[in-house]
């Protein structure tokens, strides 16, 4: 809020502050280094300034500069990311969305919204919930990341077994595209328009073909019904066993995670406990919702299986507060680690879920390999686990066995037929990964797509695809120092 | 990349006098307490400046990596790192918002402490926090003088001079404003019950209780200590006040002077040794009572008075509420709303309290205010040095105060003037009450005095 006046001689940042205003970038060492990572703390840049635009045209403005003068540059939003997609590996102007963070429309009728990309995923359905509406899609940093980002990396979260991922929820985009031109994509309301796929293909591009500046997105009723099951095991199999023998019911339910006894050992040390034993193996967060009718008989149907796998405590929620404490003890878990350990590293592996127990034991078997404890806390559902890999960055060597640790568990899933991303995004962390599921072949029929986009590749480069012709290992970026 | 590995953890027996990494002075940051951050974000929309700037070096998780990287070696305590330290209101919501219980406030504090070393105060603003902190806030008989000054200059009529000839209008308008809604100045209750060192509860004494009269609050609120009294009494309570007692020195420890935070800490540690409660009604202070050990990390000795000392402070809601306080028989027929101080529900953990206590009260409708807990941008004198920013935290604030309500009420005395400050801005008409007033005016009226709210 300081007056701001312009002290350096970068012609550059002279520039970029003609066209955002003096109080609307930073360049000093100071204010920067606050940018120098996002969620993910492994590797860490300075960027060579931070704008803040309040309008497409300033974006616009500001993405046409750095096209014409060859600087790097990249878009972010809350920087909650977890793979590392908003780090400015090679000094990027930073195009900060945070202040276009106006909810534009609300358009109940057809059911959609239009926001300014920093506009909080939580804060649209708390627009709409008195009128009987929300936003599915539910990544759990939804109380501060922006659409922005979700749509950049095409977030999931919870609830998404049931109702999709971002993506299914996106109706449109205004996008300014690496040299500066603004194009818009859907938002008419036609749902399967000719020609290719444009939306899906921005969706989850991790912000490497354009900078969304207006989304449409669908809104969904509430759900007239809403049943929530917390459930305690004393193994994990019984657990995993649970979760196939739900799905294989018949039964979808709304969301349907896991914690195991590292997980909840975090969430109960820190701000938002329960009160779980500490002794169990696992615990999973059932949610059932829809039209009333048959909302009793499938919690008894889940109620039943959950006995028939020797389930040592089950419980229905009593109340929205208990409800509510449940969830927000589960989506606090990441953060939760702090409690346990200075560092983490969040996998994002995808698997049969028919495979949970075979690769949860795995995961375990990487554990005491690398010696690092290992919790994990996911979207059993959907077979989307979350291994995190607890160290201490301090420690001489520890960071190097965690990301080793981290990449097994992704290979593990890899090997029984699953994915190495389910929702955060490929980014930094996981881009050598790509060879586990694509050949060099595949790897460059995508980074052709990018190059029509983005040919002079810089927005947001050395993200998403590995290095062609690197070999497998994991290496740090030569730019990271 | 990662981390730098030359510093000293927590555990290192070297960290209580050598250096961490840029910091050089004593009384070091606590480095366990960065390390519990894993920089989730979840911190950043309960930031009231994050929310006015969108800019992550002012939001918690980037203070918390600048102060992290000054640890590192990677950052220097320079002038430039003023801004990101010293915007933050140390509000502490971000610790209610944190997953693991990260004490951002708490590392602020120590960090401007370092910073306040290497980049000391220059010019008129060394000027300003000497006179007022050091001079004037340390000495109860000087602000007691301050008072009758201001009390003088109220009822002399040179207040109605000042405001009709203009001459407000040369000092700066946050200033200006402040000066329209000074309260009248009543007599401090020091002052009063010099020579009554003990004021007897009504009917049976349950306990003895002492109250910390407080600097400002006592020059400026005198009437909610004398409310406070009363309730107290009412409820079984004698009350002493405690001669040598003097400010808490929670301003000088937001504004880096730990060095007088301590030795004002360790006078009223010592003041208040042959008491069992010390209540207080002023948020902001009855934090910094309670953290005073935090101030004594490196001194053994003081750091277990400070412990105990900070065992026996309970703000007077929570208190009264604790030791089953007389529910009001009379009716005080009135619509109001309540702002949770930052320091009472993020820096005390106390929120339902003195909700119930209000609505104990026959004939009170209380009407929820969204993000109660939201800070008002007074925290401390941030709104005379942060005066813009100050300006717009209270505009956002203002944005969810109910507009049916005849009452503010609230547990904080900066709180109460900044909110007044935002209700006469608004143009409304809303007064604003501390939560003990509610309840001594319903214990008066009890008792057949004329109550006029």
């Amino acid at each position: 809020m300081r007056k701001r006046s312009i002290a350096t001689n970068d012609p550059h940042i002279q520039a970029l502050a003609r066209i955002v205003g003096e109080r609307a970038i930073l360049y000093r060492k100071e204010d920067l280094m606050a940018y120098d990572c996002d969620g993910f703390t492994v590797h860490r840049h300075l960027p060579k300034a931070v704008v803040f635009p309040t309008s497409t045209e300033q974006v616009a403005a500001v993405v046409r500069y750095c096209h014409e003068h060859d600087l790097p540059f990249l878009a972010r939003g809350a920087g909650t990311g977890l793979s590392g997609g908003a780090i400015p590996l090679n000094g990027e102007v930073v195009i900060s969305l945070t202040r276009m963070k106006r909810l534009l429309h609300v358009d109940l009728e057809n059911r959609r919204a239009v926001v300014e990309p920093g506009f909080v995923n939580l804060k649209l359905t708390n627009s709409v919930a008195h009128r009987g509406y929300y936003y599915a899609p539910d990544p759990s940093s939804q109380y501060c990341c922006t659409i922005g980002g979700n749509v950049a990396e095409n977030a999931g979260g919870a609830h998404c077994l049931k109702y999709g991922v971002t993506t299914n929820h996106i109706l449109g985009l205004e996008v300014v595209l690496p040299n500066g031109e603004v194009i818009e994509i859907g938002g008419n309301g036609v749902p399967d328009p000719p020609g290719y796929d444009l939306l899906g293909l921005l969706t989850g591009s991790e912000g490497t073909l354009g900078i969304v500046t207006k989304i449409t997105v669908r809104l969904l009723k509430n759900p007239e019904a809403k049943q929530t099951v917390l459930a305690y095991f004393d193994e994990v199999e019984d657990a995993s066993q649970t979760v196939s023998d739900i799905i294989s019911a018949g039964i979808v339910p709304a969301a349907l995670e896991m914690m195991d006894q590292t997980a909840i050992e975090a969430v109960e040390a820190a701000a938002f406990p329960v009160g779980h034993p500490k002794d169990i193996a696992a615990l999973l967060l059932i949610e059932v919702d829809g039209i009333s009718a048959g909302i009793d008989e499938q919690i008894d149907d889940i109620l039943a299986i959950c006995r028939r796998h020797h389930v040592r405590e089950v419980k229905v929620a009593q109340s929205e507060e208990e409800r509510a404490r449940w969830w927000a003890n589960r989506k606090t878990g990441f953060g939760a680690m702090g409690a346990i350990s200075p560092d983490y590293l969040v996998q994002d592996g995808v698997i049969p879920r028919s495979r949970l127990p075979e690769v949860l034991r795995e995961i375990a078997n990487i554990s005491r390999k690398y010696g690092l404890r290992i919790a994990n806390i996911f979207h059993a559902g959907d077979g989307n686990l979350h291994p995190l890999v607890l160290f201490d960055a301090s420690k001489p060597g520890e960071t190097e066995r965690a990301l080793a640790a981290g990449s097994e568990c992704l290979k593990a899933c890899a090997a029984v037929g699953g994915s190495i991303t389910g929702e955060h995004g490929v980014g930094i962390e996981k881009k050598e990964e790509m060879r586990f599921i694509f050949t060099d072949e595949e790897i460059l029929a995508q980074t052709a797509i990018r190059d029509v986009f983005n040919p002079k590749n810089l927005l947001n480069a050395g993200k998403l695809f590995p290095t062609p012709g690197r070999c497998v290992e994991t290496k740090m970026p030569s730019t990271v120092k | 990349m990662m981390s730098t590995m030359t510093n000293e953890r927590a555990d290192s027996p070297a960290c209580a006098t050598a250096s961490l990494g840029n910091y050089r002075f004593g009384d070091l940051p606590d480095p366990s307490k960065w390390a519990d951050c894993v920089h989730c974000g979840m911190c950043l929309e309960s930031c009231p400046t994050y929310e006015q700037t969108g800019e992550e070096q002012h939001s918690p998780r980037g203070r918390v990596h600048l102060m992290k990287s000054v640890g590192e070696g990677k950052l220097e305590l320079t002038p430039d790192l003023l801004d990101p330290i010293f915007t933050c209101l140390d509000c502490r919501a971000c610790t209610t918002a944190c997953p693991a219980d990260v004490d951002v406030g708490g590392l602020i504090e120590q960090v401007r402490g370092q910073l306040r070393q290497a980049v000391p105060l220059a010019g008129w603003k060394a000027l300003v926090s000497d006179v007022f902190l050091k001079g004037i806030f340390p000495h109860p008989s000087r602000l007691d003088w301050l008072g009758r000054l201001l009390k003088l200059y109220q009822k002399s009529g040179l207040q109605t001079l000042a405001r009709k000839t203009g001459m407000l209008r040369m000092m700066p308008d946050h200033l200006a404003e402040m000066e329209a809604i000074l309260p009248s100045v009543g007599t401090p209750v020091r002052r009063k019950y010099k020579h009554q060192p003990l004021i007897k509860a009504k009917g049976e004494t349950k306990r003895t209780v002492a109250i910390l009269t407080g600097c400002v609050m006592d020059v400026m609120f005198s009437d909610i200590n004398e409310a406070t009294i009363r309730v107290l009494t009412h409820n079984g309570n004698d009350v002493v006040i405690v001669p040598n007692q003097t400010c808490c020195g929670a301003l000088h420890v937001h504004a880096g002077d730990r060095e007088t935070g301590r030795k004002l800490a360790k006078q009223n540690i010592e003041a208040f040794q042959d008491v069992d409660y010390i209540i207080v009604n002023a948020a902001g202070c009855g934090c910094m009572l309670k953290e005073y050990p935090e101030l004594f990390r490196n001194d053994p000795e003081w750091h277990e008075k400070a412990e105990r000392f900070a065992a026996k402070v309970e703000d007077v809601s929570k208190f009264l509420h604790d030791t089953g306080f007389k529910p009001p028989k009379a009716e005080l027929n009135v619509r109001l709303t309540y702002h949770d101080a930052c320091h009472l529900a993020h820096g005390q953990g106390i929120r339902k309290e003195p909700r119930a206590l209000i609505e104990s009260i026959p004939g009170v409708e209380m009407v929820a205010m969204p993000n109660a807990d939201r800070c008002c941008g007074s925290a401390g004198i941030y709104n005379l040095t942060h005066p813009e920013m100050a300006q717009a935290v209270l505009e956002s604030k203002m944005q969810n105060v109910p507009q049916d309500v005849e009452l503010i009420s609230m547990g904080n005395p900066g709180c109460m003037l900044q909110m007044a400050l935002g209700v006469m801005k608004h143009g409304r008409n809303q007064k604003i009450v501390h939560t003990v007033q509610l309840l001594d005016w319903a214990y008066q009226k009890e008792e057949g005095k004329d109550v006029r709210i």
